[in-house]
Order: structure tokens, then sequence, then C-alpha cells
């Protein structure tokens, strides 16, 4: 309990004042006479009544109180920013050590230095930061990011209880604010809160590492089109870099990554920049490796390689389209190719065989050599798609190219195989390796066998009406189609495949034969369609009700879904918060057309690795609502690379699969620079009035005030009222008495 | 395109079936059954159809025309054609089974009916292509009328001349003017829709040229002899590439060469 004295607090300050003003001119009055009577006996007691009356008056007036107080004396609030980004998995002074590992350390010696101060302890990386209360500190989830401008924000926006300081525990390796106008940015982030932001810093020695610092490249990248990376490399720690060998690689479903470029870096004082030209023939997500030859001595490798999630755009469909005779069927899918602006067709027809008797020199034809070998080598990769419609590899010299064209499909190309007499088995495609990216299997059909001349209607599978790529024709033909004149025989559908249409009577394998089945190879997806009846979806009696629309409604949505034409995808996915290698991932899945929800099943393999079944990582059964809601599917931790995701409904027959590329980095951005910045601490301490220490010199951070809460408050008079007037009137009349003797009025 | 061999048996195979089942499909078709039957792979083929309108009948001294004409498709080229074509008339169903009729004649057509104007107009709309043939150009009436008849049919089309720079003499030969019967005219006029020629006049009697009787007599004379009954045997073999592959020779890739062929065909 504490006492103290203070004025009554009954009276307005107005009135105090006037008060003091008036006794203060009185006592100037009083001594004014006191010079002018110099000499007067008496002027003692006039000067001793006088002055005394006057304190008694100004007393009386402002009534002292004793103020009696109980209470206690809390600590000042603290509060504790300790950055858990990636870099803090970086190396700590200690060998073997990192500075998350730190953390431990530091943190209960804060909490013993600070035991009188209430703290409050916040993790920071990206966006708000986060209570952590009990947890190891080098336990905590890894954020990608180290933004402490955003945690001062928060730290400042709160409504009460704002702390006294602010302590950043840190590598100093920070997002924001940045090396520059880290006052404006710190003014910015705290507001109206002026308190001191103090530093400690976890580590002070930069490991020996050589690391791809930077990676930029044009935000639109379009497919076929060169597009420049500028890939930066840092030599830090005493590393010895003069050149430094860069490559760049595109990661590729179950088939190895291809290289795009490579160069070398010049590296002078510690930095090199290379611009490098990369084409990227494949639209949609791309996964770039760019990777650097690290000298010896580096000890971070990880660092070494950077993963890029690239989206190429298309800006129109490159596609090939190769007919083995001219027909109905040729010239419908032709006149709809060419009606579709957003697709560059190159074709090629063969319009004469060896054996045809044109009758004509041959200046007087309009025909031109097939360039197949020009076609299936140099120019392959430019193509997005290829059309093989009633063509026989054989006699055209298209054989020995095959096994180019599957890696070309594995790879993320597109093929289609429209059916004719000389397609499938017919056009010597059986044995070959292109058979191993066609959704149907062609062995076991014989030669003399391979067509099948009955008519029939195509029947859809249960996939086929679910199936997205099929709805644009449903919904102008509901579940008719025409009559087709025959087809060629195939085998069942592979593993994987999606089989959309049937025939209605033939049978392969214990089940119907396959006519239009999809699948998907490596990155790329093929089409088998064995019948070539589809112009009369386009031009006959059949068509004229919707007025041939089908027809490009059909072949539309099958390229569309070859494309990966979101539109024609059953499913989505995404990762929503990245992934980080080591730490677990969830992904994102999305029903596009199950009205009534649908089971899937969700499969992640790792890039350059068979998806299904063998290479599968994890495997989930998701249940995906039918309102479009997302399901969040947590996978676990996944090991640095680039990885496939892949979602099939498993309650509507065989559906063709939805894909999903992504990328789980050991590092990343927050790797590339593994030098602690303590000039960045010091610019904020020296801002805000802080002091940077070292972990070994916590002790030296200053404590902040502690606050008293009073919790009783007594205040009681010293006098009543009456006896302050009554003296004051006793000294008043002393007074006058003396003023008298003294001879003064 | 190219000129590499290919499984010419086969197809020769398939064409003498398909000569078999069309025979039986003809038959059928006199009988009043379906001539629905068309083997694998042949249902696209070429099928140069008689369009009948009005009272006209298809018989003849060039009867033998659409045979011909079918059977230098598959000589000449790898296309395939009905070798035994069939004829339909302008208001049944059947004229939208396929993308070409031929209508000819040798004096001025009746007046297309409603059902007439509206099957035709059907067939157009899908792209059908109509090659329209003047049996006897020195009086021209069958073409006026004709071309007075489309015009009902497709009010917003007017037929414009197309010589060697239209696709359609270059779809398989380079053909440096049109040919038939008689030289009435150099070019051909058509109706173009979309850049492409859809109704298509030939003043100069193309099926007269191309007409053989079985013994392998030409019922017709040929202004200008032999030679230009092989030009016109020539621009019947492109308006049936033209049909099959459309603009394909209009394709860039295809441009430098058909230029240099051109140039240097010339003085």
């Amino acid at each position: 309990m504490s006492e103290t004295l203070a004025w009554s607090g009954d009276l307005p300050p107005l009135a105090t004042a006037v008060a003091l003003v008036v006794a203060a001119a009185s006592a100037l009055l009083l001594l004014y006479e006191l010079i002018r009577a110099h000499g007067r006996h008496h002027r003692g007691w006039v000067a001793v009544s006088g002055f005394a009356a006057l304190a008694l008056l100004a007393v009386a007036i402002l009534r002292p109180v004793r103020v009696e107080e109980r209470g206690a004396s809390v600590g000042a609030r603290l509060t504790l920013l300790v950055d858990t980004s990636r870099s803090m998995d970086l190396p700590a002074d200690t060998p073997g050590g990192t500075r998350r590992a730190v953390l431990d350390r530091v943190m209960p010696e804060l909490g013993r230095h600070f035991a009188e101060v209430r703290l409050s302890s916040l993790s920071f990386g990206l966006g708000d930061p986060v209570p952590i209360e009990g947890a190891s500190w080098s336990e905590a989830t890894p954020a990608l990011g180290s933004d402490l401008s955003a945690a001062l924000e928060d730290v400042a926006r709160a409504n009460d209880d704002l702390p006294q300081a602010v302590v950043v525990v840190t590598d100093g390796r920070l997002d924001r604010p940045g090396e520059e106008r880290v006052a404006t940015a710190l003014r910015s982030a705290l507001g109206e809160l002026r308190v001191p932001v103090h530093g400690v810093q976890v580590v002070s020695e930069t490991p020996a590492d050589a690391a791809v610092a930077t990676v930029n490249m044009a935000e639109a990248v379009v497919a076929h089109q060169p597009v420049t990376v500028r890939i930066g490399v840092r030599c830090v720690g005493g590393l010895s870099c003069d050149e430094v060998p860069v490559v760049v690689r595109e990661l590729h479903h179950e088939t190895e990554a291809k290289r795009r470029a490579a160069g070398t870096v010049q590296v002078v004082d510690g930095e090199g920049t290379v611009e490098l030209e990369v084409t990227l023939d494949r639209a949609g997500k791309r996964i770039l490796e760019v990777g650097i030859e690290s000298p010896s001595g580096d000890e971070i490798a990880e660092n070494d390689r950077r993963l890029v999630t690239v989206d190429v755009a298309r800006d129109r469909i490159r596609l090939l389209h190769v007919a083995g005779r001219p027909t109905y069927d040729v010239r419908a899918l032709r006149t709809w190719l060419k009606s579709d602006a957003a697709v560059d067709v190159v074709a090629f027809f063969i319009l004469r065989t060896r054996d045809d008797q044109v009758r004509a020199r041959p200046d007087e034809l309009a025909l031109i050599p097939f360039p197949v070998d020009e076609l299936f080598t140099e120019h392959l990769p430019s193509f997005d798609a290829v059309v093989l419609q009633d063509f026989d590899a054989r006699p055209y010299g298209l054989s020995k190219h095959l096994p180019a064209l599957a890696d070309y499909v594995r790879g993320g190309g597109g093929l289609i195989m429209v059916g004719g007499p000389d397609a499938f088995v017919s056009g010597n495609y059986a044995r070959t390796r292109l058979a191993d990216v066609l959704p149907i299997s062609l062995r076991g059909i014989p030669r003399d066998g391979a067509i099948d001349l009955g008519s029939f209607v195509p029947r859809f599978t249960k996939a086929g009406r679910f199936a997205p790529v099929l709805a644009p024709m449903r919904a102008l033909l509901g579940m008719r189609l025409p009559e087709m004149p025959g087809s060629n025989r195939v085998g069942p559908a592979r593993d994987g495949a999606t089989v959309l249409l049937e025939h209605p009577t033939l049978e392969i394998g214990g089940g119907a034969m396959p006519v239009l089945a999809l699948g998907e190879y490596g990155s790329g997806r093929s089409i088998a369609l064995t019948f070539d009846g589809s112009h009369q979806l386009l031009f006959s009696e059949f068509a004229q009700d919707e007025a041939g629309r089908a027809h490009g409604a059909f072949w539309d949505a099958l390229l569309g879904w070859l494309m990966r034409d979101p539109r024609f995808e059953p499913a989505t996915v995404s990762a929503p918060d990245g992934c980080i290698a080591g730490q677990s991932t969830s992904l994102r899945v999305r029903a596009v057309f199950a009205d009534d929800g649908a089971k899937a099943e969700l499969a992640v393999a790792p890039m350059g690795a068979p998806t299904e079944p063998a290479g599968a990582l994890v495997t989930r059964t998701v249940d995906l609502a039918g309102d479009g809601t997302p399901a969040v599917v947590d996978l676990g931790p996944f090991a640095p690379g680039g990885y496939t995701a892949t979602v099939r409904f498993t309650d509507q027959g065989q559906a063709a699969p939805s894909r999903y590329d992504f990328a789980c980095e050991a590092g990343g951005r927050e790797w590339a620079d593994p030098r602690p910045d303590r000039a960045r601490l010091e610019a904020i301490a020296e801002t805000t009035g802080g002091v940077v220490v070292d972990p070994t010199d916590i002790a030296s951070l200053p404590l902040p005030e502690a606050a008293r809460v009073v919790a009783e408050r007594r205040v009681r008079p010293l006098l009543p009222p009456w006896a302050w007037t009554l003296l004051a009137a006793t000294c008043l009349g002393g007074h006058w008495i003396a003023r008298r003797r003294a001879g003064l009025t | 395109m190219t000129t590499r061999g290919r499984g010419e048996r086969r197809r020769r195979r398939v064409l003498a079936a398909l000569g078999g089942a069309l025979a039986v499909s003809g038959l059928e078709a006199v009988l009043g059954v379906s001539p629905d039957a068309q083997a694998f792979g042949e249902d696209g083929a070429f099928n140069p159809r008689i369009l009948l309108t009005g009272t006209a009948s298809w018989t003849g001294r060039r009867a033998s025309a659409p045979a011909r004409w079918a059977l230098e498709v598959v000589r000449r080229t790898s296309a395939p054609a009905r070798l035994s074509p069939t004829v339909v008339r302008a208001d049944a169903s059947a004229l939208l089974r396929e993308p070409f009729a031929i209508w000819t004649g040798a004096r001025a057509p009746e007046a297309l009916t409603r059902s007439e104007q509206l099957g035709l107009r059907r067939f157009l709309a899908l792209g059908g292509v109509l090659f329209v043939d003047d049996q006897a150009p020195e009086d021209g009436s069958f073409l006026r009328g004709a071309a007075q008849q489309i015009k009902r049919v497709l009010p917003r089309g007017s037929p414009i001349e197309i010589g060697e720079d239209n696709v359609v003499f270059r779809s398989f030969y380079l053909l440096p003017e049109a040919a038939g019967r008689v030289r009435t005219s150099t070019v051909l006029k058509a109706v173009v829709r979309g850049g492409l020629a859809q109704v298509i006049f030939s003043p100069n009697d193309v099926l007269g040229a191309l007409a053989r009787n079985a013994g392998g007599v030409h019922p017709f004379d040929v202004e200008g002899g032999e030679a230009t009954r092989e030009q016109a045997v020539r621009l019947a073999v492109n308006i049936a590439m033209f049909v099959l592959c459309s603009n394909y020779k209009d394709d860039q890739v295809h441009a430098p060469f058909l230029m240099r062929r051109r140039t240097s065909g010339r003085p």
C-alpha cells in the first residue's frame, strides 16, 4: 500500500487555477507593501501573518487530501516475433545445426530474461503472425516467406494492450521490409505505435554456398515461342566460383526430363546472371528445373536447383492432320478444323499412290511429296497434336518414325487415330511402339480380320454418359448417334484408358469392343476412334435437325480434351498452399460435372515415373460434392521434385482422369540466399530506437518499464474544510492586528 | 502429294467388292429397297450423283458419264469413288446423305417446287457442293435456267467467275482453263460461300466429254480432240478432289510448290 498527498479532486481545474493566481497576486501585493514599509516596527509580524493567512486561504479552497492506494506492479507487455520461414532451416553457426534449432536455445533464454515482462510469442512468415505456445520452435511449420512488415502491422492493429517493445528473432533474411527505405516501411507498418523494435540475430556466419539465386522469366509464356529465362547465380561464404554451368530442363510426366537450354554463368564478386532462351511446346502448367553444377565445397546442395511452375498459354493449337486418302470423312474433319480460328492446321493428304495412273507429267500435277521424314523429326515437336486419319504407316515411311511419335505423345503431345481401311491393325500399327500409347490394344487382331463391315450404331458406355468430353454432343443429340458402316477391329481398352463409345454387338476380351477411347500416356493424351463415319454428324439426314452442329461439338470436345481444356476435365485439382518438401501437402479437388457428387481416386506420382498403378506414391479415395464444394485432401510430406496428381471418378465407369502437375522445392526462394542480414536488423532497430544482439548477448536487451495496476484507492481529507477556514480566519485576524500596530492600513 | 505406293491391292479388292455391292444396291433401288448398305471405308467415297428435279429423268448417251467420272477418280487418285453412281431427287431426303450432286440438262429446267427448293437449301446449308453442267452449251438455256433456280434457293448467292487461281483448278491437276465437250468458256462460274465454291456452273458439257459406252466408244466428239477430252477428265477429277479435300491445296504449305510449277510451265 502507498500513501500520497493531493488536492481535493472535486474542484474543477479552472477554479484551482483561479485560486492559485489570486493567492500569488495577493502575495506579491503584500511583498510590495512590506518593501514600502521599510523601517517600521512589527513589519516581521505583518509578513508572517500575511503570508500564513494567504497560504491557509488557498489551502482552505484547495483542501489537501491523503490518498492511500493498494495495488501491484505489472510487467510491461512485449511481443516476440519469431521468424519461422524456410530460411531458418539453413545452417547455423554451430556445425550441423540449423537456425531453427537455435530457437530452441534462444527462446527459453529470452523467456528468462523477460521473466517480469508479459510476453506474447508469435511466429511470422507470410501474412499475419500466428501464436505458438508450448510447441517446440524447431518443429514449427516452415513458411514460404518472411514478411516482418505484415507481422508488425498485425501487432500495431491490436485494439488494446499494445506492447511496449517488440523483439524480432530472425536470421535477418526478410522479404519485408526490404533492403531500402526501411524507415518508411516501418512507419507504414507500425502506424501510431511508437515502440522500440529489437533484434536477435540467430546466425552470424555465412555458409559456403553456390545457389540459383533468381529465376526470372516473362509472365506470359506462349507455346512454341521462345522465352528468355534470366538466371542469377550467387556464390557466398568464400566459395570460389568463376564459371558455373547452368541447365534448364522441363519435367515430364512418366518420361525423363528434357533439356531445354544450357549455359555458363560468369560469376564476378560472388554474383552473375545468364539469359537462356527456352521454347516450351506444350501448353498448361509446365515445370522447369533450373540447376547449376556447383563447385566443390558447396555446403547447401538443395539450393543448387530451383523448380519453377510456368503457365504456358497457347495462341493457337498447331495440329498436323495426315490422311491416307481423301474421303468425305476427311473433308468433314478438315472443314471443321479450318473453320476454327484457334486451330492452325498443317494438312497432308495422300492424293495419289504409286499405282495410280495420273496420265500427266509431274509439272502438270498439283502434288507435292509427302515430307514424312521432315515432318516427324524436325517439325514434330512444334505440333500440339497429330491426327492420323485412315493412314497406313508402312508405304509412306511413317513406320520408322513411330517410336518418335510415341515419345512425342509421352512428352505431352496429343494423338488421334481415326478409323478407316488403313487405320489401326490394317495401318500397320500393331506391335509398334505407337500402339503402346493408344488407348486400345491392337494385340491379337489378325490382319485379315482387322475390319468389320457390319453396320452399327455406337453405344454410350457409362463413362460416356457422364464424360464432359461428350457433353456438348449429348446436349445436341441426346443419346442418339448415326449408323456407322463398319469399324476397325481393335482389342480391349488398355489399363487406365476410358471407353466412351462401344460397339453394340462386337465383343473383345469378354466385353464390348471400344470404338471411342481416350488414354493418357506420360504427359500426353491419345484418342482412338475406330470408325470413319463421324462426317455423318456434319452431313447426313441424321445431321440436318441440328444443322450439322454435332460434328463440331464432337470434334471440338475431343480436341479440347486432348489439349487439356478445363471445360472437358471432370475435376479440377490445385495446391492452394503450395508444396514444401518434407512438409505435409494438401490438394484441393473439385468435381466439375457430377451433379449428384462422385467418388474419386486421387493418385500422386513423381514426374518421370509411371503414375498408375505402381508408380503412385499416394492414393486416396475422395468423396466429391455435387455442388462444386472442394474437398481438401491431406497427402503427407513429399521429397523435393515435380509431381503429378490424377483424379479419376470411380463410380462413373472408367472415367477419363484429370491431371495436375505441381512442384515441391526443398527451400525455394527462401534458400536462394543463405547470408544472414544483420544490416537489415540494425536499420530496423535504429529507426525505432531498438538494439540488435546475438543469441549470446540476450541479457543486454533492455527491459521495458513495468506498469502499476491499482486495485484499491482511498482518499481522506487532512482536515475538515471548516478547520482550514477557521485557521485561515485566525491568521487573517492576526494579520489585521499586526498591520494596525505597524501603522499600515 | 506423294507418289509412293500403298496397299493398292486391298483397295482394288474393296472397290471390286464395292462395285458388286453397288450393283446390288442399284437393283435394290429399282426394287424400292433401301440402298443404304455401304462397305466400311467407302461410306465417304466420292459419288457423282445425278440430281433430278421436276419430271426429269436420267437416261440418254451421257448416262455413262458419272460412272466414268468415278472410274477416273479411282484410277488416277487415291480417293475412293462409287463406280455405280446413283441418282437423287432434289426433294428426297437422300440428297442429304452425301455432299455432292450433279445437276445437268439440255434445256431450261422446270421451276423448282417448294420441297425441291427446301431440299437444295438444306443440302447447300450443310455444305454440299452442286455441279451444274450444261449439256447444250450452244443454246445455254439450261445453265441460265439453272442459275435462276439457284438464285431462288440462295437469294444472296451470285455466281462469280473462277479461273486458274481457284483451288478447283489445282486440287489435283494444275489446270489452266476449264474444258468440256465444247469450248464455250475457259472459266467456270461459281456461287462462293465462305471462300469455297459451293455451286459450280460449267458451260462446256463436262459430262458429254466424259461419257463412254460399254464398248469404250465416246458417244460425243470433243471440240479440240482427245487432248481436250483429257482436260475435261482432269477437270472432273479436280472437282472430285475439291469435293473430298475442300481447299486443301490452298494451304500455305503447298503454295510455293504450286507457284513454282505454274511459273515454270509458262513461256
